[in-house]
């Protein structure tokens, strides 16, 4: 967890005034908020070391915009999020997930889920956070970050228009598309899983 | 709530439940390496996007000066054969020519 005790605001005027000691303690400091977020967003082949310094480059390149309206790891959240949110859009391709694709404990997951109507864990927790990962990999980035920020995170609308820059209305039809999606691949995917 | 849905939330719940165990710290050298990176990057101006700008605003008007010296290549070089504008019907007819 971040330093509780840390001075962001003598930080970064150290920053401002170009000292790489400051530098390098607030990217110690902001780290875990990053990765976790880059975690959550990450594309397929993509490093997460790799988005996380890109991310840490743009909030220096930018901290000159910073006004202090929000706490300063907000305003890192959101331009982590944005990145994460570009790097999606940048793979245009999304290959079609098929039965075949899920391995044997991912297809166990999704068969129990499928065909068990009562409200218990549907098994494996690593193999339904790869079946859930790969789930949201068929949705369009946009979509993906809100399902990803409202069902996994359980952020609420208003923090995910503060974490976005989207407005509450696109949020909500952005979720209702993303799981009306989701609704079709688990149709699809039994049907596949029939024939 | 429909099955379909009900099976999404099943599934994210389950999700949720994961504790993620992988460390949260950077990795030995990154902080350094960004740190040196962004503090040797050459400090943005407020102009830098100006310039940006300006430089393909500049290329884009090279473009259309050529296109249009190109296309309107006719009408500089004096030819007015069909040039409706300086027609004279009335000296046509009186042969005034």
């Amino acid at each position: 967890m971040a330093d509780e005790t840390f001075d962001v605001a003598s930080c970064l005027d150290r920053v401002r005034a170009r000292d790489q000691a400051a530098a390098k303690a607030l990217v110690e400091h902001l780290y875990p908020l990053v990765i976790r977020i880059v975690r959550a967003h990450l594309p397929r082949r993509v490093a997460e070391e790799d988005l996380a310094q890109d991310i840490f480059l743009k909030m220096f390149t930018r901290l000159g915009q910073y006004q202090g309206n929000v706490p300063f790891p907000h305003w890192v959240s959101r331009i982590a999020v944005t990145t994460c949110i570009d790097q999606l859009r940048a793979q245009k391709r999304r290959p079609e997930l098929r039965w075949a694709d899920l391995s044997e404990t991912e297809a166990e997951v999704l068969d129990n889920v499928l065909s068990d109507t009562r409200d218990e864990a549907p098994g494996d927790g690593l193999a339904t956070r790869e079946l859930v990962a790969k789930l949201l990999g068929q949705l369009k980035p946009e979509d993906r970050t809100v399902i990803q920020l409202l069902d996994l995170e359980q952020k609420s609308i208003a923090e995910i228009s503060a974490l976005t820059g989207w407005g509450q209305s696109m949020i909500k039809v952005r979720a209702f598309r993303a799981r009306r999606k989701l609704q079709r691949l688990f149709q699809e995917l039994q049907q596949k899983e029939k024939s | 709530m429909s099955t379909d849905d009900r099976t999404w939330q099943k599934l994210a719940a389950a999700a949720r439940a994961v504790r993620d165990e992988r460390d949260l710290a950077a990795p030995y050298g990154f902080s350094t390496r960004v740190a040196a990176l962004a503090m040797t990057a050459p400090v943005a101006s407020p102009w830098a996007l100006f310039e940006k700008f300006a430089i393909r605003g500049l290329i884009a008007a090279s473009v259309f000066g050529v296109a249009a010296v190109a296309f309107g290549y006719g009408a500089w070089t004096g030819d007015h054969e069909n040039d409706v504008a300086s027609y004279d019907a009335v000296a046509d007819v009186l042969d005034l020519t």
